[in-house]
């Protein structure tokens, strides 16, 4: 940082400058910024006020209710059920994504013919649109006439198919789908910085007599704190807020309510329920539970030479 | 390397291949596929007696290339504005000096914390009340506003690991700011802005929700929602769909594969180094 | 730099601020939902028709997939900007009447001639003696099984629950320690389970609601349909709950099935499409009487007819009853309804009597499907969803019982095993909890 304040300071210096840096910067950064808050600061504002009122979702009518609520909210077992069900898929779908993206970078990262054919389509499925990849994972997957379980009884790994979109699997079948989705983030991450590790780091290992095993965990890994650290926090919240792909999962079904994660519950409480009041109540709890688990990250987990 | 570690490389290049492009050879099989095939027992991957009619259809009967040049046309400025706007802030972010600095980057990140799905409806009022419903414009904003907050992270740190010292001898030469930056700074932001606009197109690229709720008229809407309609169609057509799903697919991945060693180093030694 | 910034700057303002609106007095706004591509096409026709006649108005058809409409009109409704006309469900439009959100279509009735609207459709949207929805067409829901099959086993056509459960036990048909074909099968999709229950409890002489609006869930009726649904729960393929609407017409046509007992007319489409060709008939693919249940005497279908519902706030209210007065006169409507001829039938008698209406190779194909929901109507045995009496639909919170889910999660509780006075009395305290919320009901 000490560098940048340096040059910031040379370039205050110039005579030709009409404005100084500060405001230059702030000129630079107010487009994004504006865009940012008209965009999402707006709407969030307009749902923390929705939040303290009674209103329906198609009707004008509105009643003041305070923080009614939130304490509705509190002895809501569906919300307590959802959250709990959010939870287990965002940490189920972030921990697979970062074991899987990290092995699957590590593979593309040797060298080998055909790999940047092989990088390519590794991330395909991170390309792909949702709603389509959907469709197809659905029809695949049907037990009935899927090919997936045509599949597996005709080679005979499982001897009657597996029913993955019953109430009883249909949670683990949207966690592998959802990891097959975004997975590609972390491999694209992890394998950048992969490449920017210095060789010499492992030629000095390799001296050493240090293992394959030993390498990764004493060079490669602490190596990959720092994108771990950023791949992890946004790959959470963003698992945790993620809508589309749960809600395209379930929606066809009855046994969708084995997957009504929160975001699904705060959207059905606004779209389906008309509670507009009470679905802003839900995002607004969702968004100060996820202001303070990511405080609570940073403490634990940030470290000074990350912030460089 | 020894024998046996190669072939488990191969192995496991292949394995993630397959498992990443196997619904894309279903869903290529199935669009071509004639009806009474599409359905068959067993599942066949090879279609027995495959025709493009499905494509000639979706090419000929339905608004999929109104679609089409809709969501190249939406994703495009989104990429466009998001790049100029996010590299304007983050190099602001990086190389002046300003109260708060610090906490806008933190802060910006909070921006995804709030479930995307209820944002949709303030954001139609505001569109309502800017008089931007039903327009394209509507869309690239809103895009826009959702990809920044994650540009100007990658962007930022892209930008901090850039020297300095070059930038600084072509001021000292007496090339203008932007000058400088343009020819010295840009070149070697490449990559970074390169995995900023890939993240941009297919956020934009692959949304349904915004479309569904912004636009109304079918002459403006875009590829998911135009899916989406086909599929919602009393009969749906499994060829027609599938045929749509690989016409959407193909470009972004040919345009990935282009554009993939430079992403990579992009997206490595820029944002996520923390 | 500076210039950069004052670029990006000017840009952005100008996106956000200088898009005028651009006022167009005389362009009616519609939003439909049948997005069949040949639909779409014969509207967008009509509409071109109707600007002919009436250089004046300009009409502008959007199509919206159905399951995404209810969303839309949230968000138009929030910013006070709803389209002029809409399709809507019967209990959303007797919702939005209730609120006073419509504009009465008396004057579009008496132009259709309110005795040539067919019977059984004059209460889908009115309230207090007024119109203020009128269906685009009226289908019925059908149960469809194969004929061929039922023969080679020498069964009859069940007529009462239990009989489908025996029929279906004896359809299926195991090679090799596989199923290769189930009996019976039903989608476990949220809107086709409250379909279900509402359709299958009106057979059981049952009701989701007392005269005060109170919901009747721990009623013998609906006890007995959960334990229908346990037993159904045995003869369905294991995934049912999983399965979407289409996915239960792919085992129909596949011959993974042999009964489907929530079918639409829509459905012979699909089953020319994807059966084998020699059985892609009405021979083959039959359909039938609903099934009755132990407490009741008459079978019941679900009316599918989304009324069109006109805005009292629209900027072009008249224009659009105009259009639809151009919709209904019976050539164009001919022309429409042939668009998907099993499924759009005639709301008024006179297209019906039409010989042009009759005129047509895949209803002359299917007859036995037109006939059969032209009895339901006849008979008065359908009602919209989750309607079991027709004054239900003085009741403005169907809408929400239905988005809730909350039935759809009693009947998947019964099916998890859950004991059905239990799963009933656990919906029975839901529902009034949420009529309370919404103001409907003192707790």
């Amino acid at each position: 940082m000490t560098v940048h304040a340096g040059a910031a300071a040379r370039v205050r210096a110039r005579p030709r400058r009409r404005l100084g840096p500060a405001a230059l910067g702030v000129l630079g950064v107010l487009p994004a910024l504006l865009l940012i808050a008209a965009l999402i600061a707006y709407p969030v504002g307009y749902s923390i006020w929705l939040s303290l009122l009674d209103k329906h979702s198609f009707f004008p009518a509105e009643r003041w209710v305070g923080l009614d609520n939130y304490v509705y909210l509190l002895r809501d077992t569906e919300f307590w059920d959802s959250l709990w069900k959010g939870v287990v898929y965002a940490t189920g779908t972030t921990a697979l994504q970062l074991v899987a993206g990290v092995v699957a970078a590590l593979v593309l990262h040797q060298p080998f013919v055909g790999r940047t054919l092989v990088r390519a389509l590794v991330l395909f499925p991170y390309m792909i649109p949702t709603i389509v990849a959907v469709i197809v994972w659905r029809w695949l997957l049907n037990e009935t006439y899927g090919l997936v379980d045509y599949l597996l009884v005709a080679w005979g790994l499982v001897r009657q198919p597996i029913v993955w979109l019953g109430t009883e699997h249909v949670m683990t079948s949207l966690i592998g789908m959802s990891v097959w989705q975004f997975t590609p983030f972390v491999v694209i991450s992890v394998l950048a910085r992969l490449q920017t590790i210095p060789p010499e780091l492992y030629e000095a290992a390799r001296v050493d007599g240090a293992s394959p095993w030993g390498r990764f965990r004493w060079i490669t890994l602490p190596q990959l704190r720092a994108v771990l650290f950023v791949v992890i926090l946004l790959r959470s919240i963003w698992m945790f807020t993620k809508f589309d792909t749960v809600w395209l999962w379930g929606e066809g079904a009855g046994a969708g309510r084995e997957i009504r994660t929160l975001p699904v519950y705060a959207y059905m409480r606004t779209f389906t329920y008309y509670q507009a009041g009470y679905g802003a109540a839900l995002a607004v709890v969702m968004l100060l539970m996820l202001m303070a688990a990511t405080v609570a990250y940073f403490r634990l987990f940030w470290r000074e030479e990350e912030a460089a | 390397m020894r024998r046996v570690t190669r072939l488990a490389l191969y192995a496991a290049a292949l394995g993630l291949a397959a498992q990443a492009i196997f619904p894309f050879l279903w869903m290529l099989s199935t669009s071509l596929k004639p009806p009474r095939e599409v359905l068959a027992t067993p599942p066949g991957l090879v279609p027995a007696a495959p025709t493009l009619d499905n494509f000639v259809r979706l090419l000929t009967e339905t608004a999929f290339i109104t679609y089409f040049r809709n969501s190249v046309l939406v994703a495009g400025l989104t990429v466009l504005l998001t790049t100029l706007v996010g590299a304007v802030g983050a190099y602001s972010l990086t190389r002046f000096r300003f109260p708060g600095r610090e906490a806008v980057a933190k802060l910006i990140l909070a921006t995804y914390m709030f479930a995307p799905i209820l944002i949709v409806v303030p954001i139609y009022i505001m569109a309502r009340r800017l008089g931007i419903v039903n327009t394209h414009t509507a869309l690239v904003l809103s895009y826009t506003s959702f990809s920044l907050p994650f540009a100007l992270w990658l962007l930022r740190a892209f930008f901090q690991s850039i020297p300095l010292d070059l930038e600084e001898a072509a001021l000292v030469d007496g090339a203008g700011r932007p000058r400088a930056v343009a020819y010295v700074v840009a070149p070697l932001a490449l990559p970074g802005l390169l995995a900023t606009a890939i993240f941009t197109f297919t956020l934009a690229w692959n949304d349904y929700i915004f479309t569904l709720i912004l636009i109304a008229s079918d002459e403006l809407k875009t590829l998911p929602v135009g899916v989406q309609d086909l599929f919602a169609a009393a009969v749906v057509d499994w060829g027609l769909v599938m045929a749509a799903g690989v016409l959407i697919t193909i470009p972004a991945l040919a345009f990935f594969m282009a554009v993939q060693r430079h992403l990579v180093a992009g997206w490595g030694s820029g944002g996520l180094k923390g | 730099m500076r210039r950069l910034v004052a670029a990006a700057a000017g840009a952005w303002f100008v996106a956000l601020l200088a898009v005028p609106v651009h006022a167009q007095p005389k362009t009616v706004r519609i939003w439909q939902t049948e997005t069949e591509p040949q639909t779409l096409a014969m509207l967008n026709q009509i509409a071109a028709d109707f600007q002919k006649v009436r250089p004046d108005i300009e009409v502008k058809i959007e199509g919206l997939a159905w399951g995404d409409l209810e969303k839309k009109l949230t968000a138009a409704l929030a910013a006070g900007a709803p389209p002029d006309a809409s399709h809507g469900q019967p209990i959303t439009c007797a919702a939005f009447a209730a609120k006073g959100l419509l504009r009465p279509l008396d004057d579009l009735v008496e132009t259709l001639g309110r005795d040539n609207l067919v019977d059984a459709f004059r209460n889908l949207c009115r309230r207090e003696g007024r119109y203020y929805g009128v269906g685009h067409s009226p289908a019925s829901s059908v149960f469809v099984y194969r004929k061929d099959l039922l023969a080679q086993k020498g069964l009859k056509v069940p007529r009462t629950w239990d009989e489908l459960i025996q029929v279906a036990d004896a359809l299926r048909e195991v090679k090799d320690g596989q199923v290769v074909r189930y009996g019976l099968t039903m989608t476990g999709a949220p809107l086709f389970i409250n379909i279900g229950v509402g359709e299958l409890l009106k057979t059981n002489n049952g009701r989701l609601f007392d005269g005060k609006g109170r919901p009747t869930l721990t009623e013998k009726p609906v006890i007995e349909l959960l334990d229908f649904y346990k037993k159904l729960n045995r003869v369905l393929p294991p995934g049912w709950t999983g399965h979407g609407y289409l996915d239960t017409f792919a085992n129909l046509a596949n011959g993974k099935a042999a009964m489907l007992y929530q079918a639409y007319g829509r459905g012979v489409g699909y089953i020319e499409k994807y059966a084998a060709k020699e059985l892609a008939d009405p021979a083959h693919f039959a359909v039938t009487d609903k099934v009755v249940g132990p407490s009741g005497k008459t079978p019941a279908a679900q009316l599918d007819s989304e009324p069109w519902m006109v805005f009292k706030n629209a900027r072009n209210g008249a224009e659009a009853v105009e259009f639809l007065k151009f919709f209904f006169r019976d050539d164009n409507y001919i022309r429409y309804l042939h668009t998907v001829p099993i499924h759009l039938l005639p709301i008024t008698k006179s297209a019906y009597k039409n010989p042009k209406y009759a005129d047509n190779p895949t209803i002359r194909k299917w007859r036995s499907w037109v006939d059969m929901q032209e009895k339901y109507f006849r008979n008065d045995w359908i009602k919209p969803i989750l309607v079991t009496e027709w004054d239900d639909l003085q009741k403005p919170y169907l809408l929400e019982v239905m988005g809730s889910g909350i039935l759809v999660d009693m009947v998947m509780d019964a099916v998890k095993g859950m004991a059905s006075p239990e799963a009933a009395s656990k919906a029975q305290k839901r529902v009034e909890e949420l009529l309370a919320r919404g103001g409907y009901l003192k707790k």
